[in-house]
């Protein structure tokens, strides 16, 4: 009987402790037999990776983030990587951080540096220590969209109510403040973008295009001005409503589920032909809004806005697998 | 008159006594189990036997639990995560609750009624009988002697038994995620190790401890202080499962807003 | 070296049980305290080996003021006494030969021969020899108090105190019980202190008889002398005769 006790007792008690030592060296990802070594990286922020994150090369799983530490002085973040030894890494090998799904968890890619030159990677103190660079996530994005909006929406309830001077100065301001976000909208998608898959020449084209797309919509509102017919303003602030409303529906697509971009993109794209088609109206008669703003340049800013981020949106409905990959799937 | 009026101050500073005293006893009984702890003589060759019985002898039922609380898990989380949710974290959701709360907390509830009930029973048996008092005219500290070897062995086996459990739990969500839910092995695998942190698996020993000391104490408490016979003896038993439950909950988010 | 109780007074909650009882046992000598169930027999028996705390009154024990003892103390007082509780108080969950031998075990240096052979003793003085294996489930209520008085003797101590040793027994068991602590007390020079109700087996056993009524001592004599008492209280107790209580309780109130 005692006898009997003792050794079940032993047992369950050794059982429990490997149960719990093997167990959480397994669910931490504990490399046994495999060759690995570590790679270090610093980076000025590291989002939301923390120790247990995979690392990858071009995608494939080759380890785990073992540890991260702010260094002495409070500038560089340090990260340690635990990475199979037999994966060759790029000689200008540096570290990229991103989120690997919607849900929170990041990753580490190793990448090579050239490929990426419009990254601000962190200088490394040593050369065994790789640069590195952590994107914004997917949830800055969303709120970008969510205030860009907003501000459309502002924008055409300023109309709607009165036109003073005041309210036009107003109506600059909103606008300039869309065409901050709206650029700051095109640098995330295009960061995000370049990340994952092939580097998208595609992205560079449209960053291009809506460049010069700005430069020759202002000189068409140039001539606008004089050719703003009065019976269309009422036609012009129900298009911009829809339009600020067909933007918030696509920033609050975008924040629950981005499996519909595809749709997402068509509903945008067919909010902004309807604004092409009012500026072509517009165009046609007298120069009755132009006179009200009382300020060409900010009719400009509405039309250069209003174009980038037409072509932002058509490169999603053209590239729609870029952006899946970014956000989530 | 005034003794109708006064009845209620009666009442009330009666029930303020009595909770006063009932601490106090808990006190008392708390410190006379510390003190007693230098009696290693006495208590060291029954700790043993305690284990046994408050440890090995409660695995089958905490794995019993484990199993169906795993397979319910499994299940439940896919019913949930339906469209926008990828199907991994039916990993995550498994292997974090298994570990943080369910393993640790079901458990503890299952051994509380198993455990807690039969030291209240058997010591108030012993008291009712006089068996505590014969220990005491054979020169053994009952406290040594009975609540020590209890409530140490229930400190260190009811970690163990969540350990074995928790890891049961887990296999049985997985077997169910392959099994029913079409999933693969290296996508539970993957969920399961998601958000795990070492930390938890010290927090799940931490609270089955915690849930260990508190289950025992309160059963010999109850046990202890028995008075009135076989009623009294069953009155105990009652009370040290419905105390012992309430306060394992209490404890757990005591811990929760402690430890995380 | 004796058992000195001194105006003991003790009461749980509302009800007083002992109100300055006072006893004097001999060393040597057989002492039967008789009374009413719930008259604080049991409960004076605890006082002497410091189970219960008097609320007033001093209890001495070879010489040694029990209430006045470190707990220590206490236990090595507690190792020269021994106690047979009325319903044996045998550990359910060992055997007998473990009941016996647990308070051996922890007097130092004893070996485990030494225990088995005082054990074997222990039993061969109650008659239950070979019954080492058994369990105390096993057992008949008389076998049990004969176990729990090989319990109370295993350590040699020089008091014994039964608490109501032949309650429940048939009247042949009842004469081994009786004829066992009679042998104790001539075999072994042990000083006992019985407890009893129980008229026929106080008379067997005792050399001197103290009844506790209301928390006092109501008498205290030989056996010959307490059957000779006119006291009616104490001969409406040994005769089996509560009318004689009435005429006590109608004759105090016409004296008044």
């Amino acid at each position: 009987m005692k006898r009997r006790n003792e050794t079940l007792v032993g047992l369950v008690l050794l059982a429990g402790l490997a149960t719990a030592i093997f167990g959480t060296m397994w669910l931490q990802g504990w490399e046994w037999g495999r060759d690995v070594v570590p790679v270090e990286a610093v980076f000025r922020d590291v989002g939301a990776a923390g120790a247990g994150n995979a690392v990858k090369v071009r995608g494939v799983r080759i380890g785990r983030i073992s540890d991260v530490s702010v260094l002495p002085g409070g500038e560089l973040v340090q990260m340690v990587m635990r990475v199979d030894a037999d994966v060759p890494l790029p000689d200008d090998a540096a570290v990229v951080l991103a989120p690997e799904s919607m849900f929170g968890d990041w990753q580490a890619e190793i990448v090579s540096q050239a490929d990426f030159p419009h990254f601000n990677f962190a200088a490394p103190p040593g050369s065994d220590v790789l640069p590195g660079y952590a994107l914004p996530d997917i949830s800055r994005l969303t709120a970008t969209a969510d205030r860009i909006s907003e501000n459309l929406a502002d924008l055409t309830d300023r109309i709607g109510i009165a036109f003073t001077e005041e309210t036009a100065r107003n109506l600059a301001l909103t606008i300039e403040n869309i065409q901050e976000v709206s650029n700051q909208l095109s640098e995330l998608i295009e960061q995000q973008a370049a990340t994952f898959g092939e580097v998208a020449a595609g992205v560079d084209e449209a960053t291009g295009e809506i460049g010069r797309a700005a430069a020759s919509t202002r000189s068409v509102f140039d001539r606008l001005d004089g050719v703003l017919a009065a019976g269309e303003v009422e036609a012009l602030l129900t298009d911009l409503r829809q339009v600020s409303a067909g933007f918030e529906g696509l920033a609050q697509e975008a924040s629950v589920t981005s499996r519909e971009l595809g749709g997402m993109a068509s509903r945008a794209d067919s909010t902004f032909a309807r604004l092409d088609h009012i500026l072509e109206v517009a165009q046609g008669g007298e120069g009755v809004l132009g006179r009200l703003l009382g300020d060409p340049a900010l009719v400009d800013e509405v039309e250069g806005t209003l174009v980038q981020l037409q072509l932002l949106l058509e490169d999603v409905r053209e590239n729609p697998r870029r952006y899946l990959r970014l956000s989530i799937f | 008159m005034t003794s109708r009026l006064l009845a209620p101050l009666n009442w009330v500073g009666g029930r303020v006594l009595r909770g006063v005293s009932s601490l106090g006893r808990w006190g008392h009984l708390l410190t006379d189990t510390i003190r007693a702890l230098r009696h290693v003589d006495v208590w060291l060759r029954l700790v043993l036997a305690q284990m046994a019985r408050i440890g090995v002898d409660s695995v089958p039922i905490a794995l019993f639990i484990a199993t169906f609380t795993g397979i319910v898990l499994a299940l439940q989380a896919s019913y949930t995560f339906t469209g926008a949710v990828p199907l991994y974290f039916v990993g995550v959701l498994v292997g974090k609750t298994m570990i943080l709360e369910l393993g640790p907390v079901l458990t503890g509830l299952a051994l509380a009624g198993r455990v807690g009930a039969n030291i209240a029973a058997e010591l108030g048996t012993m008291r009712v009988t006089e068996q505590i008092d014969a220990l005491e005219t054979l020169a053994y500290p009952p406290v040594a002697y009975l609540i020590v070897p209890r409530v140490l062995a229930g400190v260190v086996m009811f970690p163990v038994v969540t350990i074995l459990a928790v890891a049961l739990g887990i296999a049985a969500g997985w077997v169910t995620a392959l099994q029913l839910l079409d999933m693969s092995t290296p996508e539970f695998v993957r969920g399961l190790m998601l958000f795990f942190l070492p930390f938890d698996v010290w927090f799940a020993v931490i609270k089955a401890a915690s849930f260990g000391l508190v289950v025992c104490m309160v059963g010999c408490f109850y046990g202890f202080h028995t008075t009135g016979g076989a009623e009294g003896v069953g009155l105990s038993t009652t009370r040290a499962v419905v105390v012992s439950s309430m306060l394992i909950l209490v404890l757990d988010a005591f811990w929760a807003v402690t430890l995380l | 070296m004796s058992i000195v109780i001194k105006d003991l007074h003790k009461s749980f909650g509302e009800k007083q049980i002992l109100q300055g009882f006072a006893l004097d046992v001999q060393d040597g000598e057989t002492l039967a305290i008789l009374g009413h169930s719930g008259s604080g027999k049991s409960v004076t028996l605890k006082h002497i080996v410091g189970l219960l705390e008097p609320d007033q009154g001093e209890v001495w024990v070879d010489g040694q003021a029990v209430t006045e003892l470190k707990t220590e103390e206490l236990y090595e007082l507690r190792r020269r006494v021994g106690y047979v509780f009325q319903m044996a108080a045998l550990f359910d969950s060992m055997s007998v030969a473990e009941n016996v031998g647990l308070g051996l075990r922890r007097i130092s240096g004893m070996t485990e021969d030494a225990i088995q052979s005082r054990v074997a003793e222990c039993l061969d003085l109650v008659d239950l020899s070979g019954f080492q294996d058994r369990r105390p489930s096993e057992l008949s209520g008389g076998q049990r108090k004969r176990v729990g008085l090989a319990r109370a003797i295993a350590t040699k101590p020089g008091y014994v105190l039964y608490d109501e040793p032949t309650t429940g027994l048939d009247p042949v068991t009842k004469a081994v019980i009786d004829g066992l602590i009679t042998k104790m007390q001539k075999e072994l020079g042990v000083t006992g202190v019985v407890v009893t109700h129980d008229m026929q087996s106080a008379y067997r056993v005792s050399d001197r008889i103290a009844m506790l009524y209301e928390g006092k001592t109501r008498f205290l004599g030989t056996p010959k002398e307490i059957q000779a008492t006119r006291d009616p209280v104490v001969r409406a107790f040994i005769e089996g005769r509560p009318e004689l209580l009435q005429e006590e309780a109608t004759g105090a109130k016409e004296e008044s």
